[in-house]
Parts: structure tokens; C-alpha cells; sequence
């Protein structure tokens, strides 16, 4: 077998790699806006409360989740099929990290934003939407690009809970032709194709945030 | 099949015997990642070349699934002749993925550090390595703290990957017993639980050295 029949091999896995990562950033990117903004928010019991959600989806190895919710879940009664549990662990564990980024976005901005807000007779949820929210989105934009990718790399786990990924291909193709050199080398190569253009415009839009940052300072 | 709590607690004592194992890995895989990291970004301030080569490698290295690292290096090194045994193999694998990482830390680091310090040293004749290890080093590691800090978290919660080619730490001591005896949900519960409880302690104490790093400065 060629390097590029292999490789031809391995990208009939993008497809599942794809979708994981497409249902995982349906879970990450809401729960990242919604416990980021709850734990910038709240206070006392309720503060507790965000955070111990977010530690948990955060703190725990993204593998260890992935098993544990398709391994023992089912054992109280609860079955979800591959395709969720891979996009809900892998979402929620990055949507953890990105509610970090919200918060600090939230607690970095002036806070002369929001008194200018209040004195301007908006609303709190209209301070946060109109105001606070869209300057923090300009920061999140590359920590959110970065995490993007992390995702990406992440969905090489599913191959562990039988789903046919990239990985999983590789190992199918490796135990048939015996080659691992080649097919490894070739996994390496299909996912640094896939993820190399986020790395790039990752790289970008941090450039471009910090040039415009320093622009705001000067004023 | 339901959850035994019974046999829950009695594959207790197995899996935490082998929190050891977890954390050595971990610590020789943070000395490892550090220690190549700083490397790499020495390497890519060396030379409009070779900084343009280490770049790639850099880049390379963050694009692709640390999973995917371990089963290449896993399953390549021994056709060209190395043998490792499977921690060894383990350690490597999360030193390279996770120096990636920090040699971007490094270069942070010495970003922040004024040209000055890098004058004053050639003015007093200093070599080239040696301002790096006696001037720079010590500065930058201080401003670094933080980020390094919880890099060295991110290693110690990607141990469990290693379960994969058989390295004996909690998940690869838990999916031993599963193989066992055929039960999944109690072994991989309580890995998770014991995982939570590490991380979020070892997160705590590295913020902990943080803060009185912070606090030492401003004295």
C-alpha cells in the first residue's frame, strides 16, 4: 500500500473526526458563554455552585470522562451511543477551559464600561449583551481559535470507544498492512493537514488582539 | 449489571496503589517537557534558519493529538532499532507534545525581559550561554511561574493516556481489573474520582506557590 493510498485510508475517518468535533463544539461553545458569564456573575452559594460545574468538566483528564461516561454510566441506567459521549466529554471539557476565558475577558474589561452603562439608563443584561460582551469576544477570539484545535485533537480519543476516526482507521490500516512507519507517519500528516490552518490564523488573530490592545493603551 | 459498591471498594486499593506511577510519570514528564522545551526555543532564537526550522517543529508538534505522538513513537521507535520499555516510551511521548507547548511559554518569558539585561551581559563579557542560564533563566522563570504551573497540571491529567500502551498508572491498573472481570463501571467511576481529587489539589497548590511567588516580587 502507497503513503497516499494510506493516507486516502485515514481520511475516510474525517468524517467521524468531523462530526465529533462539530456536535462537540455545539456543547463547548454555549456552556463556555453561559458558565462564564454565571461565574463572573453570581456570588456566595451560587458562585460555589458554577464553579464546582466547571472544575468538574475542567479538572478531570478528558479521557478518564469519556470512560467513565461510557463505561459506567450505563450501569445506572443511562445509555448514550458513542457519537454522544465522545462530542458531550470532549465539548464540555473544552467549554470548561473557554468559560475561563470568558470570565477573565469579562473581569479584564474597565470598569468604567459598566458605570458608563448604568448612567446611560441600560439595563444589566443590556450592559452585558450590548456592552461588555461583544468587547470581551474581540479578546476570547484566539484563546477560542486554540481550543478549537485542542478539540480537533481531542476527537483522536473516540477511537478508544470504537468510533471509526482518523485514529481508528490508522490502527485498522497498520494491523492489515503491518507498516506502521508508514501509516503513523501518515496519521501524524492527515491531522497536522487538518489543524495546522486553525494553528495559523490562531497565531493571527492573537497578533492582530494584541496590536489593537496596544493601540487602546496609547489613547 | 448494576453498580456494585461492594467490588467498587474492593478494586479501591489496586487502582491507588498506582497513583505512584501517576505521578512520577507526571514529574519526569514535566522535567522532560521543560527541559526540551527551553531547548527547542534556545534553538529557534539561533539563527534565521534554524528559527525557521524549530518553528515548524514547533508547530508540528502542537497540530498533532498527543494520542497519536504516543502510538507513533509507540510503534516506530522499535523498527529503527529502539526498544524502550513502554514508561520510558510514555515519558518521551508527553515530554515532546507538552514542550511544544512550553517553548511557547519561553518565549513569552523572554520577550518580556528588556534588551538591556541581554546588553549589560554581553558588556560584561558574558557568552552567549551563559546570559542565558545566569541572566535570563532566573528572570524569566519568575515571570513564567503561572503558565509552566499549570502546563505542568495539563501533564499530569494526560497521563492516563498512556493506559494505551500499557503503562501501569491509575486508568492502565483500572482497565486491568476490567479485563479481568469484565466489569467496567466501578474501576473507571472510581478512577475518575481519584483523578478529580488530584488534580484539583495539585491545581491548588501550584496556585498557592503562584501567589507567593507574586507576593515575594512585590517586596
Amino acid at each position: 500500500m502507497s503513503f497516499s493510498a494510506t493516507l486516502a485510508g485515514i481520511f475516510e475517518g474525517l468524517g467521524v473526526t468531523a462530526t465529533i468535533t462539530l456536535y462537540g463544539m455545539m456543547y463547548a461553545v454555549p456552556f463556555a458563554l453561559v458558565f462564564g458569564v454565571l461565574q463572573h456573575f453570581t456570588r456566595g452559594f451560587a458562585h460555589l455552585l458554577v464553579t464546582s460545574i466547571i472544575e468538574f468538566w475542567r479538572s478531570s483528564p478528558v479521557i478518564i470522562l469519556l470512560f467513565v461516561f461510557y463505561y459506567s454510566l450505563p450501569s445506572f441506567g443511562i445509555t448514550l451511543s458513542g457519537i454522544t459521549v465522545g462530542a458531550m466529554a470532549l465539548g464540555l471539557n473544552i467549554g470548561g477551559y473557554g468559560s475561563q476565558s470568558v470570565r477573565a475577558a469579562l473581569q479584564a474589561l474597565d470598569v468604567g464600561q459598566v458605570e458608563a452603562g448604568k448612567a446611560l439608563g441600560l439595563r444589566r443584561i443590556e450592559i452585558l449583551g450590548l456592552i461588555e460582551l461583544p468587547q470581551a469576544f474581540a479578546a476570547m477570539v484566539p484563546t477560542f481559535i486554540n481550543q478549537f484545535i485542542q478539540l480537533i485533537k481531542g476527537t483522536a480519543l473516540v477511537s478508544l470507544i470504537t468510533l471509526t476516526d482518523m485514529t481508528f482507521r490508522a490502527k485498522e490500516i497498520s494491523q492489515l498492512q503491518y507498516d506502521p512507519v508508514g501509516t503513523y507517519t501518515a496519521l501524524l500528516l492527515a491531522y497536522f493537514i487538518v489543524c495546522y490552518p486553525a494553528t495559523i490564523l490562531g497565531r493571527w488573530t492573537e497578533r492582530r488582539v494584541s496590536i489593537e490592545g496596544r493601540g487602546q493603551r496609547d489613547v | 449489571m448494576t453498580f456494585d459498591f461492594a467490588f467498587a471498594l474492593s478494586v479501591l486499593p489496586t487502582i491507588l496503589a498506582a497513583v505512584g506511577t501517576t505521578i512520577w510519570v507526571a514529574i519526569a514528564s514535566c522535567l522532560g517537557a521543560a527541559l526540551l522545551g527551553f531547548v527547542l526555543e534556545i534553538l529557534r532564537r539561533s539563527g534565521r534558519l534554524l528559527g525557521y526550522a524549530m518553528r515548524f517543529v514547533i508547530d508540528f508538534i502542537r497540530s498533532t493529538p498527543v494520542l497519536v505522538q504516543i502510538y507513533f513513537l509507540y510503534f516506530v521507535l522499535p523498527f529503527y532499532g529502539v526498544t524502550l520499555p513502554a514508561y520510558a516510551v510514555g515519558v518521551l511521548a508527553l515530554s515532546v507534545y507538552y514542550s511544544g507547548y512550553l517553548a511557547e511559554v519561553f518565549k513569552a518569558g523572554i520577550d518580556t525581559i528588556s534588551a538591556g539585561q541581554f546588553e549589560a551581559a554581553t558588556a560584561l563579557g558574558l557568552k552567549h550561554f551563559d546570559t542565558i542560564i545566569f541572566v535570563i533563566a532566573p528572570q524569566m522563570l519568575r515571570n513564567i511561574a503561572a503558565p509552566m504551573g499549570n502546563y505542568f497540571v495539563s501533564i499530569l491529567k494526560a497521563t492516563p493516556y498512556l493506559a494505551v500502551i500499557a503503562v501501569p498508572e491509575m486508568l492502565g491498573a483500572a482497565m486491568e481489573v476490567s479485563s479481568d472481570t469484565f466489569r467496567y463501571a466501578e474501576p473507571m467511576l472510581i478512577v475518575g474520582v481519584v483523578f478529580l481529587i488530584l488534580a484539583v489539589s495539585i491545581a491548588q497548590l501550584v496556585r498557592q506557590l503562584e501567589n507567593k511567588l507574586l507576593a515575594s516580587e512585590k517586596r
